[in-house]
């Protein structure tokens, strides 16, 4: 026995907002992620009598979001060729010829564990998810945001686990440039202002 | 300085041998070889230490943004039009 009801009138205004943002971040395209929330909305009223009651209302739909979003890459790989080369020309080599970093990384004076409760860093990292080229983005986002396991992100894409390891590596260094860039500096403006 | 640059990179050892090693160290499990780079090349290079806390601090903030209901975006919200439509078919469908 279970209380987990479904209310289909209170659908949109209780998770309307919540699934749209959580699809924005993912596919970062607005009429893309309003399709997206909608399609789940119509496929859940159709899948009603399947709700078992075994999870909340909420983490139901959410369930059937994570499939459309995950639906919508799949539709978009065959648009996207993919080649490393392509995308690594858009990034200066960070290291001289005895493999010194060019640039030094900075200390950012935090403390991993605390970073997650410093909101204005957040907001940064996701206007920098932006910015990666498209591929590294879902990957990205497929293995840092929402966690997927590496063998089934390498199957999505048709890539080899080291790859993966390269694109993962190559966002991560284009995201810490940008947040030095947008973020860092802007903290140091600060300091040199008080 | 070079000269320990040069030795760092004949040992394979060098910033740009371990930074992407410490990037795949945080995606899956890696060799013992691979973990005792890392480790003495992080013993020495204030800078690499610098860059691996970096990337812990990506790390734990993407999975903050993965959040269901992650409010950092609150001002975004779906638009009233399609919020109208939406629950208009819902209740034509249900």
């Amino acid at each position: 026995m279970s209380d987990h009801k479904l209310d289909s009138n209170m659908w949109v205004d209780r998770y309307g907002d919540i699934m749209y943002r959580y699809t924005l971040l993912r596919v970062k395209d607005v009429d893309s992620a309003e399709e997206i929330v909608q399609n789940t909305f119509m496929a859940a009223i159709q899948a009603q009598s399947n709700f078992a009651g075994l999870s909340t209302e909420k983490s139901w739909l959410f369930g059937i979001l994570k499939h459309k979003i995950m639906d919508h890459f799949r539709g978009q790989k065959r648009l996207m060729s993919f080649n490393l080369s392509d995308n690594d020309d858009s990034t200066e080599p960070d290291y001289d010829t005895s493999g010194h970093w060019r640039i030094f990384p900075k200390d950012w004076g935090l403390d991993p564990e605390k970073a997650a409760e410093n909101n204005e860093l957040a907001r940064h990292l996701q206007g920098c998810l932006d910015g990666l080229p498209e591929k590294f983005r879902q990957i990205f986002i497929m293995k840092e945001v929402d966690g997927l396991d590496s063998t089934q992100i390498c199957n999505e894409f048709d890539i080899k686990p080291t790859n993966l390891w390269v694109i993962l590596h190559r966002a991560r260094n284009q995201l810490k440039q940008c947040l030095e860039a947008h973020w860092l500096s802007k903290q140091e403006d600060k300091k040199t202002k008080s | 300085m070079k000269m320990i640059g040069a030795l760092l990179k004949q040992l394979k050892i060098s910033c740009e041998d371990t930074s992407p090693l410490i990037s795949e160290s945080m995606d899956h499990r890696i060799s013992l070889g691979k973990k005792l780079r890392i480790k003495i090349h992080l013993a020495i290079c204030g800078a690499c230490q610098c860059y691996k806390t970096q990337l812990d601090i990506i790390k734990t903030l993407a999975r903050k943004l993965g959040a269901e209901d992650s409010d950092l975006k609150n001002e975004v919200s779906l638009r009233p039009e399609l919020k109208y439509k939406i629950k208009h078919s819902l209740k034509t469908n249900s």
